[in-house]
Protein backbone atom coordinates (compact mmCIF):
# COMPACT_ATOMS: atom_id res chain seq x y z
CA UNK A 1 0.00 0.00 0.00
CA UNK A 2 0.83 3.59 -0.93
CA UNK A 3 0.78 6.61 1.22
CA UNK A 4 -2.72 7.99 1.42
CA UNK A 5 -2.74 10.80 -0.88
CA UNK A 6 -5.32 12.65 1.09
CA UNK A 7 -5.59 12.93 5.33
CA UNK A 8 -8.68 13.37 7.34
CA UNK A 9 -6.69 17.01 8.37
CA UNK A 10 -6.23 17.62 4.37
CA UNK A 11 -9.87 17.08 3.69
CA UNK A 12 -10.60 19.72 6.72
CA UNK A 13 -8.46 21.70 5.29
CA UNK A 14 -9.59 21.87 1.80
CA UNK A 15 -13.33 22.05 2.96
CA UNK A 16 -12.58 25.07 4.28
CA UNK A 17 -11.26 26.64 1.81
CA UNK A 18 -14.11 26.04 -0.47
CA UNK A 19 -16.16 27.32 2.50
CA UNK A 20 -18.02 24.11 2.89
CA UNK A 21 -19.26 22.59 6.13
CA UNK A 22 -18.63 18.98 6.04
CA UNK A 23 -20.59 17.03 9.07
CA UNK A 24 -19.42 14.09 10.49
CA UNK A 25 -20.83 11.52 8.42
CA UNK A 26 -20.14 13.49 5.28
CA UNK A 27 -16.35 13.76 6.34
CA UNK A 28 -16.34 9.81 6.91
CA UNK A 29 -17.98 9.40 3.62
CA UNK A 30 -15.61 11.37 1.47
CA UNK A 31 -12.63 11.07 2.48
CA UNK A 32 -12.11 6.88 0.83
CA UNK A 33 -14.16 8.37 -2.37
CA UNK A 34 -11.88 10.94 -2.98
CA UNK A 35 -8.91 8.70 -1.81
CA UNK A 36 -10.00 6.44 -4.52
CA UNK A 37 -10.25 9.00 -7.10
CA UNK A 38 -6.93 10.62 -6.59
CA UNK A 39 -5.44 6.71 -6.46
CA UNK A 40 -7.28 6.37 -10.28
CA UNK A 41 -5.45 9.91 -11.03
CA UNK A 42 -2.22 8.08 -11.03
CA UNK A 43 -2.66 6.97 -14.51
CA UNK A 44 -1.66 9.84 -15.84
CA UNK A 45 1.49 9.10 -14.55
CA UNK A 46 2.40 6.99 -17.76
CA UNK A 47 2.11 9.90 -19.78
CA UNK A 48 5.34 11.66 -21.11
CA UNK A 49 4.71 15.57 -21.52
CA UNK A 50 8.01 16.57 -21.70
CA UNK A 51 7.79 19.63 -24.26
CA UNK A 52 4.31 19.82 -24.62
CA UNK A 53 2.55 23.00 -24.15
CA UNK A 54 -0.80 23.13 -21.87
CA UNK A 55 -4.11 23.29 -23.17
CA UNK A 56 -6.76 26.29 -21.32
CA UNK A 57 -8.62 26.57 -24.48
CA UNK A 58 -9.46 24.50 -27.15
CA UNK A 59 -9.57 27.44 -30.00
CA UNK A 60 -7.24 29.79 -30.94
CA UNK A 61 -9.18 33.17 -29.80
CA UNK A 62 -6.83 35.38 -28.08
CA UNK A 63 -8.06 38.69 -26.52
CA UNK A 64 -12.46 39.22 -27.42
CA UNK A 65 -12.73 43.27 -27.34
CA UNK A 66 -15.72 45.11 -27.24
CA UNK A 67 -16.51 48.55 -27.66
CA UNK A 68 -17.22 50.27 -24.28
CA UNK A 69 -20.51 51.55 -24.36
CA UNK A 70 -23.14 52.37 -22.22
CA UNK A 71 -26.52 49.80 -22.97
CA UNK A 72 -29.78 49.11 -20.72
CA UNK A 73 -29.35 46.98 -17.75
CA UNK A 74 -31.38 46.00 -14.83
CA UNK A 75 -32.65 48.39 -12.69
CA UNK A 76 -31.70 48.15 -8.85
CA UNK A 77 -35.25 46.57 -7.98
CA UNK A 78 -34.70 43.53 -10.60
CA UNK A 79 -31.30 43.60 -9.81
CA UNK A 80 -32.02 42.47 -5.99
CA UNK A 81 -34.85 40.30 -6.60
CA UNK A 82 -32.94 36.94 -6.56
CA UNK A 83 -31.00 38.16 -3.21
CA UNK A 84 -32.28 36.11 0.39
CA UNK A 85 -32.10 39.62 2.33
CA UNK A 86 -31.69 43.04 1.17
CA UNK A 87 -32.33 46.61 2.98
CA UNK A 88 -32.93 49.80 1.65
CA UNK A 89 -31.50 48.47 -2.01
CA UNK A 90 -28.72 46.75 -0.69
CA UNK A 91 -27.60 43.18 -0.21
CA UNK A 92 -27.62 41.54 3.56
CA UNK A 93 -24.61 40.20 4.84
CA UNK A 94 -23.24 39.26 8.50
CA UNK A 95 -20.50 41.77 9.61
CA UNK A 96 -17.76 41.16 8.58
CA UNK A 97 -15.25 43.60 10.57
CA UNK A 98 -15.66 43.30 13.97
CA UNK A 99 -16.50 46.01 16.65
CA UNK B 1 -55.32 14.06 -33.13
CA UNK B 2 -52.69 11.38 -31.82
CA UNK B 3 -49.51 13.57 -32.35
CA UNK B 4 -47.10 11.01 -31.04
CA UNK B 5 -44.02 10.29 -32.91
CA UNK B 6 -44.18 13.55 -35.19
CA UNK B 7 -41.19 15.05 -35.94
CA UNK B 8 -41.28 19.06 -36.65
CA UNK B 9 -41.40 19.03 -39.87
CA UNK B 10 -44.51 16.62 -39.48
CA UNK B 11 -46.38 18.49 -36.96
CA UNK B 12 -45.24 22.02 -38.32
CA UNK B 13 -47.20 20.35 -41.67
CA UNK B 14 -50.70 20.10 -39.76
CA UNK B 15 -50.47 23.41 -37.99
CA UNK B 16 -50.06 25.32 -41.47
CA UNK B 17 -52.64 23.17 -43.40
CA UNK B 18 -54.53 24.68 -40.33
CA UNK B 19 -55.21 20.53 -39.63
CA UNK B 20 -54.32 21.11 -35.82
CA UNK B 21 -53.92 24.81 -33.65
CA UNK B 22 -50.86 25.47 -31.86
CA UNK B 23 -53.36 25.20 -28.91
CA UNK B 24 -54.49 21.32 -29.59
CA UNK B 25 -50.47 20.54 -29.97
CA UNK B 26 -49.65 22.15 -26.22
CA UNK B 27 -52.76 20.23 -25.09
CA UNK B 28 -51.69 17.28 -26.16
CA UNK B 29 -48.62 17.14 -24.51
CA UNK B 30 -49.60 18.64 -21.27
CA UNK B 31 -52.06 15.93 -21.89
CA UNK B 32 -49.18 13.35 -22.22
CA UNK B 33 -47.67 14.88 -19.61
CA UNK B 34 -50.26 14.48 -17.14
CA UNK B 35 -50.76 10.88 -17.82
CA UNK B 36 -46.98 9.50 -18.10
CA UNK B 37 -44.65 12.00 -16.34
CA UNK B 38 -45.75 11.07 -13.24
CA UNK B 39 -43.81 7.49 -13.45
CA UNK B 40 -41.18 9.26 -15.55
CA UNK B 41 -40.32 11.83 -13.74
CA UNK B 42 -38.77 13.60 -16.21
CA UNK B 43 -39.69 17.08 -15.42
CA UNK B 44 -39.17 19.72 -12.14
CA UNK B 45 -41.64 22.31 -13.72
CA UNK B 46 -44.34 22.51 -16.06
CA UNK B 47 -44.83 25.25 -17.48
CA UNK B 48 -48.42 25.03 -18.35
CA UNK B 49 -49.74 28.85 -18.17
CA UNK B 50 -46.58 30.24 -20.38
CA UNK B 51 -47.26 26.85 -23.28
CA UNK B 52 -50.96 27.88 -23.55
CA UNK B 53 -50.29 31.48 -23.73
CA UNK B 54 -47.01 30.91 -26.42
CA UNK B 55 -49.29 28.84 -28.40
CA UNK B 56 -52.50 31.35 -28.50
CA UNK B 57 -50.08 34.52 -30.02
CA UNK B 58 -48.84 31.83 -32.43
CA UNK B 59 -52.65 30.56 -33.35
CA UNK B 60 -53.84 34.29 -33.88
CA UNK B 61 -50.36 35.06 -36.45
CA UNK B 62 -51.16 32.15 -38.35
CA UNK B 63 -55.37 33.16 -38.19
CA UNK B 64 -54.52 36.69 -39.28
CA UNK B 65 -51.64 35.71 -42.04
CA UNK B 66 -49.27 36.94 -39.93
CA UNK B 67 -45.57 35.28 -40.63
CA UNK B 68 -44.54 32.88 -37.89
CA UNK B 69 -41.44 31.60 -36.57
CA UNK B 70 -39.23 29.03 -37.58
CA UNK B 71 -40.29 26.44 -34.86
CA UNK B 72 -44.20 27.60 -34.47
CA UNK B 73 -45.70 25.11 -33.34
CA UNK B 74 -42.57 22.96 -31.99
CA UNK B 75 -43.00 21.98 -28.63
CA UNK B 76 -39.52 21.73 -26.56
CA UNK B 77 -38.14 20.92 -22.44
CA UNK B 78 -35.14 22.86 -21.55
CA UNK B 79 -32.72 21.26 -18.89
CA UNK B 80 -33.09 22.91 -15.53
CA UNK B 81 -29.57 24.62 -15.52
CA UNK B 82 -30.86 27.11 -18.62
CA UNK B 83 -32.34 30.25 -16.97
CA UNK B 84 -35.40 30.95 -18.39
CA UNK B 85 -36.98 34.87 -17.29
CA UNK B 86 -39.46 34.44 -14.47
CA UNK B 87 -39.39 30.64 -14.76
CA UNK B 88 -38.18 28.57 -11.71
CA UNK B 89 -34.93 27.75 -12.65
CA UNK B 90 -33.44 24.85 -10.07
CA UNK B 91 -30.26 23.77 -11.86
CA UNK B 92 -31.80 20.38 -10.04
CA UNK B 93 -30.44 21.60 -7.09
CA UNK B 94 -31.38 22.91 -3.28
CA UNK B 95 -29.32 25.45 -4.02
CA UNK B 96 -31.21 27.30 -6.06
CA UNK B 97 -34.80 25.90 -5.04
CA UNK B 98 -37.49 28.97 -6.09
CA UNK B 99 -34.79 31.16 -8.02
CA UNK B 100 -36.34 33.16 -10.96
CA UNK B 101 -33.76 34.57 -13.10
CA UNK B 102 -34.32 37.76 -14.38
CA UNK B 103 -33.17 36.56 -17.75
CA UNK B 104 -32.66 33.97 -19.93
CA UNK B 105 -29.90 32.05 -21.77
CA UNK B 106 -29.52 33.20 -25.52
CA UNK B 107 -30.07 29.86 -27.25
CA UNK B 108 -33.22 29.28 -25.20
CA UNK B 109 -34.04 32.82 -26.50
CA UNK B 110 -33.19 32.48 -29.89
CA UNK B 111 -35.49 29.52 -30.14
CA UNK B 112 -38.65 30.79 -28.09
CA UNK B 113 -38.16 34.12 -30.80
CA UNK B 114 -38.36 31.27 -33.43
CA UNK B 115 -41.84 31.03 -31.66
CA UNK B 116 -41.02 27.40 -30.15
CA UNK B 117 -43.22 26.82 -27.48
CA UNK B 118 -41.48 25.51 -23.72
CA UNK B 119 -43.64 23.09 -22.12
CA UNK B 120 -41.34 22.36 -18.58
CA UNK B 121 -37.78 22.52 -17.34
CA UNK B 122 -36.26 18.96 -17.00
CA UNK B 123 -34.72 17.21 -14.13
CA UNK B 124 -30.55 16.25 -14.38
CA UNK B 125 -27.36 15.98 -11.76
CA UNK B 126 -27.43 19.16 -9.65
CA UNK B 127 -25.67 21.60 -11.75
CA UNK B 128 -25.12 18.70 -14.40
CA UNK B 129 -23.01 17.14 -12.43
CA UNK B 130 -23.10 13.16 -12.89
CA UNK B 131 -24.43 10.59 -15.39
CA UNK B 132 -27.60 9.50 -14.11
CA UNK B 133 -29.38 11.97 -12.82
CA UNK B 134 -29.52 10.26 -9.22
CA UNK B 135 -27.51 13.21 -7.91
CA UNK B 136 -30.44 15.59 -8.11
CA UNK B 137 -31.36 17.59 -5.52
CA UNK B 138 -35.36 16.07 -6.28
CA UNK B 139 -35.37 12.96 -7.83
CA UNK B 140 -33.92 10.50 -10.23
CA UNK B 141 -36.01 10.48 -13.65
CA UNK B 142 -36.34 6.75 -15.09
CA UNK B 143 -35.79 5.32 -18.46
CA UNK B 144 -38.90 5.23 -20.42
CA UNK B 145 -37.54 1.96 -22.13
CA UNK B 146 -37.25 0.29 -18.41
CA UNK B 147 -38.81 2.09 -15.20
CA UNK B 148 -35.86 0.25 -13.38
CA UNK B 149 -33.00 1.29 -15.33
CA UNK B 150 -31.25 5.18 -15.42
CA UNK B 151 -31.96 7.30 -18.12
CA UNK B 152 -28.40 8.22 -18.15
CA UNK B 153 -26.84 11.90 -17.72
CA UNK B 154 -26.54 14.34 -16.77
CA UNK B 155 -29.72 15.97 -19.05
CA UNK B 156 -31.32 12.79 -18.25
CA UNK B 157 -34.88 14.91 -18.03
CA UNK B 158 -34.32 16.18 -21.03
CA UNK B 159 -33.69 12.78 -23.03
CA UNK B 160 -36.00 10.97 -21.32
CA UNK B 161 -38.50 13.79 -22.14
CA UNK B 162 -37.82 13.18 -25.72
CA UNK B 163 -38.17 9.73 -25.73
CA UNK B 164 -41.17 9.56 -23.91
CA UNK B 165 -42.87 11.54 -26.30
CA UNK B 166 -43.54 14.82 -23.88
CA UNK B 167 -42.27 17.03 -26.24
CA UNK B 168 -40.61 17.21 -29.85
CA UNK B 169 -37.57 18.49 -28.79
CA UNK B 170 -35.07 19.80 -26.29
CA UNK B 171 -32.44 21.56 -24.84
CA UNK B 172 -29.18 19.65 -23.01
CA UNK B 173 -25.29 20.62 -22.16
CA UNK B 174 -22.75 18.05 -22.80
CA UNK B 175 -19.43 18.77 -20.87
CA UNK B 176 -18.37 15.15 -20.53
CA UNK B 177 -21.02 13.44 -22.40
CA UNK B 178 -24.13 14.76 -20.68
CA UNK B 179 -26.33 15.15 -24.31
CA UNK B 180 -24.62 11.74 -26.11
CA UNK B 181 -24.62 9.56 -22.79
CA UNK B 182 -28.80 9.67 -22.50
CA UNK B 183 -29.43 10.41 -26.14
CA UNK B 184 -27.91 6.68 -25.84
CA UNK B 185 -29.65 5.19 -23.30
CA UNK B 186 -33.02 6.61 -24.30
CA UNK B 187 -32.97 5.88 -28.05
CA UNK B 188 -32.62 9.35 -29.24
CA UNK B 189 -30.30 11.89 -31.37
CA UNK B 190 -28.55 13.98 -29.71
CA UNK B 191 -26.35 16.60 -30.97
CA UNK B 192 -22.70 17.70 -28.81
CA UNK B 193 -21.12 20.99 -31.14
CA UNK B 194 -17.88 21.91 -31.56
CA UNK B 195 -17.25 24.21 -28.30
CA UNK B 196 -18.08 27.86 -29.14
CA UNK B 197 -20.97 27.04 -31.49
CA UNK B 198 -23.55 27.30 -29.44
CA UNK B 199 -23.52 30.21 -26.60
CA UNK B 200 -22.93 29.48 -22.84
CA UNK B 201 -25.13 32.63 -22.10
CA UNK B 202 -27.52 32.55 -19.21
CA UNK B 203 -26.63 28.54 -18.28
CA UNK B 204 -25.23 27.66 -14.63
CA UNK B 205 -21.37 27.27 -15.44
CA UNK B 206 -19.98 23.62 -15.03
CA UNK B 207 -16.45 23.61 -16.40
CA UNK B 208 -16.32 26.76 -18.84
CA UNK B 209 -13.59 25.50 -21.52
CA UNK B 210 -15.76 22.07 -21.28
CA UNK B 211 -19.43 23.19 -21.33
CA UNK B 212 -21.38 22.51 -25.04
CA UNK B 213 -24.85 23.42 -24.92
CA UNK B 214 -27.16 21.68 -27.81
CA UNK B 215 -30.06 19.90 -28.88
CA UNK B 216 -31.95 16.04 -28.65
CA UNK B 217 -34.41 15.99 -30.82
CA UNK B 218 -36.24 12.29 -32.68
CA UNK B 219 -34.09 12.35 -35.53
CA UNK B 220 -31.09 14.19 -37.21
CA UNK B 221 -32.85 16.22 -39.41
CA UNK B 222 -34.30 17.91 -36.70
CA UNK B 223 -31.02 18.09 -35.03
CA UNK B 224 -29.71 20.77 -38.07
CA UNK B 225 -33.10 22.33 -38.20
CA UNK B 226 -32.36 23.26 -34.51
CA UNK B 227 -28.67 23.84 -34.88
CA UNK B 228 -29.12 26.22 -37.46
CA UNK B 229 -31.02 28.42 -35.12
CA UNK B 230 -29.14 27.96 -32.01
CA UNK B 231 -25.50 28.20 -33.37
CA UNK B 232 -23.59 31.52 -33.88
CA UNK B 233 -21.79 34.29 -32.29
CA UNK B 234 -22.87 35.80 -29.25
CA UNK B 235 -21.61 39.10 -27.77
CA UNK B 236 -22.41 37.96 -24.19
CA UNK B 237 -20.35 35.07 -24.32
CA UNK B 238 -16.68 35.92 -25.50
CA UNK B 239 -16.00 31.90 -26.47
CA UNK B 240 -18.44 31.96 -29.18
CA UNK B 241 -16.67 31.63 -32.36
CA UNK B 242 -18.04 34.05 -35.43
CA UNK B 243 -18.27 31.60 -38.18
CA UNK B 244 -20.94 32.00 -40.61
CA UNK B 245 -23.22 29.53 -39.90
CA UNK B 246 -24.30 26.77 -42.62
CA UNK B 247 -27.59 25.91 -43.55
CA UNK B 248 -27.92 22.61 -41.86
CA UNK B 249 -30.39 21.52 -43.07
CA UNK B 250 -30.36 22.48 -46.86
CA UNK B 251 -26.75 20.06 -46.95
CA UNK B 252 -27.98 16.98 -45.22
CA UNK B 253 -27.52 14.76 -48.06
CA UNK B 254 -24.40 16.56 -49.09
CA UNK B 255 -21.48 14.01 -48.24
CA UNK B 256 -20.88 11.26 -50.32
CA UNK B 257 -20.55 7.71 -48.83
CA UNK B 258 -18.70 6.22 -51.45
CA UNK B 259 -15.55 6.51 -50.45
CA UNK B 260 -15.96 8.27 -47.19
CA UNK B 261 -12.92 7.10 -45.13
CA UNK B 262 -14.78 6.17 -41.35
CA UNK B 263 -12.16 5.85 -38.82
CA UNK B 264 -13.07 2.97 -36.10
CA UNK B 265 -10.57 3.94 -33.10
CA UNK B 266 -9.48 0.38 -31.54
CA UNK B 267 -9.40 1.96 -27.81
CA UNK B 268 -12.69 2.65 -27.94
CA UNK B 269 -13.90 -1.52 -28.70
CA UNK B 270 -11.93 -2.80 -26.43
CA UNK B 271 -12.49 -3.26 -22.36
CA UNK B 272 -14.59 -1.87 -20.83
CA UNK B 273 -17.18 -2.47 -23.57
CA UNK B 274 -20.55 -4.59 -23.85
CA UNK B 275 -20.42 -7.57 -26.15
CA UNK B 276 -24.08 -6.67 -27.42
CA UNK B 277 -23.06 -2.61 -27.53
CA UNK B 278 -19.62 -3.35 -29.65
CA UNK B 279 -21.64 -6.00 -32.11
CA UNK B 280 -24.83 -3.56 -32.92
CA UNK B 281 -21.79 -0.21 -32.98
CA UNK B 282 -20.02 -2.53 -35.25
CA UNK B 283 -23.00 -3.29 -37.52
CA UNK B 284 -23.33 0.30 -37.66
CA UNK B 285 -19.78 0.72 -39.49
CA UNK B 286 -20.66 -1.86 -41.98
CA UNK B 287 -23.87 -0.67 -43.02
CA UNK B 288 -22.10 2.36 -44.22
CA UNK B 289 -19.19 -0.08 -45.68
CA UNK B 290 -21.95 -1.52 -47.93
CA UNK B 291 -22.66 1.95 -49.54
CA UNK B 292 -19.18 2.20 -50.32
CA UNK B 293 -18.22 3.94 -47.26
CA UNK B 294 -14.12 2.58 -46.09
CA UNK B 295 -13.61 1.66 -43.17
CA UNK B 296 -10.27 2.61 -41.48
CA UNK B 297 -8.49 1.29 -38.21
CA UNK B 298 -7.21 3.86 -36.29
CA UNK B 299 -5.89 4.40 -32.86
CA UNK B 300 -6.08 7.32 -30.05
CA UNK B 301 -3.60 5.59 -27.18
CA UNK B 302 -4.67 8.28 -25.14
CA UNK B 303 -8.23 7.51 -24.59
CA UNK B 304 -7.28 5.73 -21.40
CA UNK B 305 -6.36 9.04 -19.97
CA UNK B 306 -9.37 11.01 -20.65
CA UNK B 307 -11.08 10.74 -17.97
CA UNK B 308 -8.56 11.59 -15.55
CA UNK B 309 -7.60 14.71 -17.17
CA UNK B 310 -11.30 15.10 -16.97
CA UNK B 311 -12.18 14.97 -13.47
CA UNK B 312 -9.04 17.23 -12.54
CA UNK B 313 -9.62 20.15 -15.09
CA UNK B 314 -13.43 20.07 -14.61
CA UNK B 315 -13.45 19.84 -11.07
CA UNK B 316 -10.72 22.88 -11.01
CA UNK B 317 -13.26 25.50 -12.99
CA UNK B 318 -16.09 23.47 -11.01
CA UNK B 319 -14.04 24.34 -7.56
CA UNK B 320 -14.07 28.37 -9.10
CA UNK B 321 -17.53 28.69 -10.63
CA UNK B 322 -19.18 27.10 -7.57
CA UNK B 323 -17.60 30.10 -5.83
CA UNK B 324 -20.95 32.41 -7.05
CA UNK B 325 -23.20 30.49 -4.80
CA UNK B 326 -22.55 32.60 -1.80
CA UNK B 327 -26.32 33.07 -0.47
CA UNK B 328 -26.03 36.87 -0.87
CA UNK B 329 -27.15 37.38 -4.55
CA UNK B 330 -29.06 34.51 -5.27
CA UNK B 331 -30.37 31.08 -3.96
CA UNK B 332 -31.21 30.12 -0.70
CA UNK B 333 -29.13 31.18 2.90
CA UNK B 334 -28.89 30.04 6.50
CA UNK B 335 -29.64 32.50 9.24
CA UNK B 336 -27.99 33.07 13.07
CA UNK B 337 -24.71 32.88 11.52
CA UNK B 338 -21.94 35.24 13.45
CA UNK B 339 -19.72 36.08 10.54
CA UNK B 340 -19.58 36.27 7.06
CA UNK B 341 -17.05 32.96 7.00
CA UNK B 342 -19.60 31.11 8.94
CA UNK B 343 -23.03 32.29 6.40
CA UNK B 344 -20.79 30.99 3.34
CA UNK B 345 -19.77 27.69 5.48
CA UNK B 346 -23.61 27.07 6.64
CA UNK B 347 -25.30 28.22 3.43
CA UNK B 348 -22.95 26.21 1.27
CA UNK B 349 -23.08 22.61 3.54
CA UNK B 350 -26.57 22.98 3.89
CA UNK B 351 -28.07 23.34 0.42
CA UNK B 352 -25.18 21.40 -1.70
CA UNK B 353 -25.69 17.81 -2.28
CA UNK B 354 -22.96 15.59 -1.86
CA UNK B 355 -22.13 15.47 -5.61
CA UNK B 356 -21.52 19.51 -5.57
CA UNK B 357 -18.99 19.16 -2.75
CA UNK B 358 -17.46 15.94 -4.42
CA UNK B 359 -16.35 18.00 -7.23
CA UNK B 360 -15.44 21.22 -5.58
CA UNK B 361 -13.47 19.37 -3.01
CA UNK B 362 -11.52 17.46 -5.48
CA UNK B 363 -11.18 21.15 -7.44
CA UNK B 364 -9.99 22.60 -5.00
CA UNK B 365 -7.37 19.68 -3.81
CA UNK B 366 -6.10 19.77 -7.18
CA UNK B 367 -5.51 23.57 -7.33
CA UNK B 368 -4.38 23.62 -4.06
CA UNK B 369 -0.88 24.63 -3.15
CA UNK B 370 1.71 22.09 -3.65
CA UNK B 371 -0.51 20.59 -5.97
CA UNK B 372 -0.86 22.20 -8.59
CA UNK B 373 1.83 21.54 -11.14
CA UNK B 374 1.14 17.31 -10.42
CA UNK B 375 -2.57 18.00 -11.15
CA UNK B 376 -3.73 21.12 -13.25
CA UNK B 377 -0.34 21.43 -15.10
CA UNK B 378 0.08 18.16 -15.89
CA UNK B 379 -3.71 17.31 -17.20
CA UNK B 380 -3.60 20.58 -18.79
CA UNK B 381 -0.43 18.99 -20.87
CA UNK B 382 -2.44 15.39 -21.83
CA UNK B 383 -5.36 17.63 -22.93
CA UNK B 384 -2.46 19.15 -25.92
CA UNK B 385 -1.91 15.61 -26.35
CA UNK B 386 -5.51 14.23 -26.63
CA UNK B 387 -6.74 17.27 -28.64
CA UNK B 388 -3.66 16.55 -30.85
CA UNK B 389 -4.79 13.00 -31.64
CA UNK B 390 -7.81 13.43 -32.86
CA UNK B 391 -7.30 16.59 -35.19
CA UNK B 392 -4.25 14.69 -36.75
CA UNK B 393 -6.63 10.99 -36.98
CA UNK B 394 -8.97 13.50 -38.60
CA UNK B 395 -6.37 14.11 -41.36
CA UNK B 396 -6.26 10.43 -42.01
CA UNK B 397 -9.82 9.90 -41.79
CA UNK B 398 -13.29 12.00 -42.82
CA UNK B 399 -15.06 10.95 -39.82
CA UNK B 400 -14.54 8.90 -36.38
CA UNK B 401 -17.33 6.09 -35.72
CA UNK B 402 -17.68 4.75 -32.10
CA UNK B 403 -19.86 3.72 -29.12
CA UNK B 404 -21.36 5.88 -27.19
CA UNK B 405 -21.78 4.12 -24.12
CA UNK B 406 -19.63 0.87 -22.95
CA UNK B 407 -22.82 -0.72 -21.83
CA UNK B 408 -26.64 -0.38 -21.59
CA UNK B 409 -28.54 2.01 -19.44
CA UNK B 410 -27.72 0.48 -16.19
CA UNK B 411 -29.73 -0.75 -12.75
CA UNK B 412 -31.22 2.72 -10.76
CA UNK B 413 -28.78 2.48 -7.75
CA UNK B 414 -26.15 0.19 -9.12
CA UNK B 415 -23.03 3.04 -9.20
CA UNK B 416 -24.95 5.71 -7.04
CA UNK B 417 -22.74 5.27 -3.97
CA UNK B 418 -19.32 4.63 -6.01
CA UNK B 419 -18.11 8.19 -7.31
CA UNK B 420 -15.30 6.36 -9.30
CA UNK B 421 -17.80 3.79 -11.33
CA UNK B 422 -20.30 6.14 -12.00
CA UNK B 423 -17.29 8.85 -13.66
CA UNK B 424 -16.26 5.81 -15.71
CA UNK B 425 -19.64 5.53 -17.54
CA UNK B 426 -18.05 8.33 -19.77
CA UNK B 427 -15.07 7.02 -21.03
CA UNK B 428 -16.00 7.28 -24.32
CA UNK B 429 -17.17 10.66 -24.73
CA UNK B 430 -15.30 12.95 -22.28
CA UNK B 431 -12.19 12.54 -24.63
CA UNK B 432 -14.22 14.26 -27.42
CA UNK B 433 -14.77 17.15 -24.65
CA UNK B 434 -11.39 17.22 -23.95
CA UNK B 435 -10.54 17.90 -27.28
CA UNK B 436 -13.48 20.65 -28.20
CA UNK B 437 -14.71 18.47 -31.33
CA UNK B 438 -18.39 17.83 -32.23
CA UNK B 439 -20.11 14.56 -32.46
CA UNK B 440 -23.57 13.44 -32.72
CA UNK B 441 -24.98 10.56 -31.08
CA UNK B 442 -27.69 8.72 -32.58
CA UNK B 443 -29.66 4.78 -32.60
CA UNK B 444 -28.43 1.88 -33.97
CA UNK B 445 -30.24 -1.19 -32.18
CA UNK B 446 -31.32 -2.90 -28.88
CA UNK B 447 -29.78 -5.44 -26.80
CA UNK B 448 -32.00 -8.65 -25.84
CA UNK B 449 -33.65 -7.09 -23.27
CA UNK B 450 -34.69 -4.70 -25.97
CA UNK B 451 -32.59 -1.59 -24.37
CA UNK B 452 -31.06 1.12 -26.88
CA UNK B 453 -27.74 0.86 -28.06
CA UNK B 454 -26.08 4.14 -29.62
CA UNK B 455 -23.23 5.25 -31.81
CA UNK B 456 -21.19 8.42 -32.63
CA UNK B 457 -19.57 9.84 -35.36
CA UNK B 458 -17.24 12.79 -34.67
CA UNK B 459 -15.75 15.37 -36.73
CA UNK B 460 -13.08 18.17 -36.62
CA UNK B 461 -13.81 21.37 -35.27
CA UNK B 462 -17.43 23.16 -37.11
CA UNK B 463 -17.74 19.93 -39.12
CA UNK B 464 -21.11 19.50 -38.17
CA UNK B 465 -22.39 19.69 -41.56
CA UNK B 466 -20.50 16.81 -42.15
CA UNK B 467 -21.82 14.42 -39.05
CA UNK B 468 -25.28 15.73 -39.70
CA UNK B 469 -25.16 14.59 -42.90
CA UNK B 470 -23.56 11.17 -42.62
CA UNK B 471 -25.59 10.14 -39.61
CA UNK B 472 -28.87 11.56 -41.39
CA UNK B 473 -28.12 9.21 -43.99
CA UNK B 474 -27.73 6.73 -41.89
CA UNK B 475 -31.14 7.30 -40.20
CA UNK B 476 -32.77 7.08 -43.96
CA UNK B 477 -31.24 3.32 -44.20
CA UNK B 478 -32.00 2.13 -40.56
CA UNK B 479 -35.61 2.80 -38.77
CA UNK B 480 -33.94 2.36 -34.61
CA UNK B 481 -34.76 5.70 -34.19
CA UNK B 482 -38.18 5.44 -35.23
CA UNK B 483 -38.71 2.65 -32.50
CA UNK B 484 -40.65 4.00 -29.11
CA UNK B 485 -40.97 2.49 -25.53
CA UNK B 486 -44.13 1.44 -24.61
CA UNK B 487 -45.49 3.46 -22.20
Amino acid sequence: MSEPKISMADLEHIAKLARINLSESEKTTFLPQLESVLEYLDVLNQANVDNIEPTYRVNDQKNVLRNDEVVESFDQKTALSTAPKTQDGYFVVPGTIRK
Amino acid sequence: MDLKSLTISQIQELLFSKQISAVDIVKFYLQRIKKIDPQIKAFITITEKEALKQAEIIDSKIKKGESVGKLAGAVMAVKDIFLTKDIQTTASSQVLKDYLPQYSSTIYQKLIDEDAIIIGKTNTDPFAFGGSTENSGFFTTKNPWNLSKVPGGSSGGSAAAVAADLCQFALGTDTGGSIRLPASLCNISGLKPTYGLNSRYGITAMASSFDCPGVFAKNVADLALLTKITAGVDPKDATTIDNPVPDYSEILNNVDLKGLKIGLPKEYFIDPINTEVKEKVMAAAKLFQSKGAILVDISLPNTNLGIAVYYILVPSEISANMARYDGIRFGRNTDNNPDITSYYMNTRGQYMEAEVKRRILIGTYALSSGYYDAYYTKASKVRTLIKNEFTNALKEVDVILAPVSPTVAWDIGAKANDPLQMYLVDAFTVCINVAGVPSVALPCGFNQENLPIGFQLIGNFFEESKILSIANQYQQFTDYHLQTPKI
